[in-house]
């Protein structure tokens, strides 16, 4: 990283009253023909990423807030839900990594 | 490191089979997804994975993989993988059972195939009834709940089943919950890499049938519960026993090495070939 931009990530930064944004993103999508309503990734996303929709599915309502942490793609019991890290930034790149991630033991 | 884009396309017979059978929220699907992440992660090659179950809801899940799979008969999938893994020892070996499949009708072949420690990991999906045929009372339903066969509250007590496996004599022996999925995996992970028979206990949740009668609530308030009501061994060591009432107790029990039935066989098989006295 060049000096130049590393000032212009500064300038960018969220002011300190609002909540940082995280470093790791997800694009997530759901897949309504496999999704049975269950509203387990909406009751448990500790992002509070979904809402129940009008025909009993989850709805993406705030994406922005997805750290890609995968909960509701390791608990979605239907496989409906798939959440793409997105390159956003050196961060990003430099661990680059794709969902299902290594477990830990 | 797949994609879920990829574990899908890779592992399940997504073309034809899905949606699956299982009723919403039902955590059987959880830990299919955890299987599938573990053989991933493992590099194997799924030409080199069988899965065999039984029956029951449980027991359903070999029709969605595609690995070479046996969906057998109630209570006998143990044999049937016995029988593979003697035929065929190269193959990983995965049998899924449900905790009637393994404990009922089948829990004269679940002590068996411990005390032999054979090669296979097994997983019991311990959902504490039997799902399929409508909540009956199950080997490890807890005392006093309600079932439709026990409809004043059961009076047996129930089995421990890692307890179980342990005294047999399994090589590998771990529980934990379809909450705590990341764990599950590592432990199905460790438990195909073991050789010897693993067996790793994933404690779900049917809300259908046994969570309807017990007023036990929706999947989502049994997938809480499982959060809320377990502990790790280690954190459960440090409790008396009277606390640990209705907990579930998370981690790896036994991890020691026994010696492998086929290879003992495999021995014998060479010992009699080169006219060896018996
Ligand atoms: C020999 C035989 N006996 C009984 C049955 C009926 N039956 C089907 S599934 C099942 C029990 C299912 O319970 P469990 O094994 O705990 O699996 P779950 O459905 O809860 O996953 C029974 C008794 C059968 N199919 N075959
Ligand atoms: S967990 Fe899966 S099946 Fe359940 S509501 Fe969410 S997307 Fe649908
Ligand atoms: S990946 Fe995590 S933060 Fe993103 S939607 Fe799923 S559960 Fe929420
Ligand atoms: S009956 Fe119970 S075990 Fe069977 S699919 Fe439904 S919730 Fe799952």
């Amino acid at each position: 990283m060049q000096a130049g931009e590393e000032s212009q990530a500064v300038e960018e930064a969220p002011p300190e009253t609002t909540k940082p944004r995280p470093k790791r993103r997800g694009k997530v999508t759901v897949f309504d023909n496999w999704c049975k309503g269950c509203g387990l990734c909406v009751a448990f996303c500790p992002r509070k990423v979904f809402e129940l929709g009008p025909e009993g599915h989850p709805v993406v309502v705030h994406e922005e807030r997805c750290t890609a942490c995968n909960w509701c793609v390791y608990h979605c019991p239907d496989f409906a839900i798939v959440v793409e890290l997105v390159e956003d930034g050196e961060q990003e790149r430099k661990t680059g990594q794709a969902v299902g991630g290594r477990v830990r033991r | 490191m797949a994609t879920q884009r990829q574990l899908i396309y890779d592992y399940l017979r997504h073309k034809k089979k899905f949606p699956n059978i299982w009723c919403a929220g039902c955590g059987i699907g959880i830990v299919m997804g955890a299987i599938i992440r573990a053989v991933d992660d493992l590099g194997y090659d799924k030409n080199q994975v069988a899965m065999i179950s039984g029956i029951g809801c449980s027991g359903r899940m070999p029709v969605y993989l595609d690995f070479y799979t046996m969906h057998t008969t109630h209570g006998r999938a143990l044999s049937f993988a016995t029988g593979l893994k003697l035929a065929r020892p190269e193959l990983k070996i995965i049998v899924v059972m449900g905790d009637g499949d393994a404990l009922a009708i089948g829990g004269n072949h679940f002590i068996h195939t411990a005390r032999r420690n054979i090669d296979l990991t097994a997983i019991v999906i311990n959902n504490a009834t039997y799902g399929m045929t409508g909540g009956q009372y199950s080997p490890t339903t807890p005392q006093h709940m309600l079932a439709t066969t026990a409809p004043y509250g059961n009076i047996e007590q129930d089995f421990p089943i890692c307890e179980l496996a342990q005294v047999c004599g399994a090589a590998f022996v771990a529980r934990s919950t379809v909450y705590h999925v990341e764990e599950l995996q590592g432990y199905i992970e460790q438990g195909l890499e073991k050789k010897g028979f693993a067996l790793i206990e994933a404690v779900s949740y049917c809300h259908t049938t046994y969570g309807r009668l017990n007023r036990l609530g929706s999947a989502v308030d049994m997938m809480r519960a499982l959060k809320e009501n377990s502990i790790t061994r280690q954190a459960a060591e440090k409790l008396p026993p009277e606390e640990l009432q209705g907990k579930i107790v998370r981690g790896i029990f036994v991890d020691r090495e026994v010696p492998e039935y086929t290879e003992l066989y495999q021995k014998i098989i060479e010992r009699a070939q080169s006219g060896g006295k018996a």
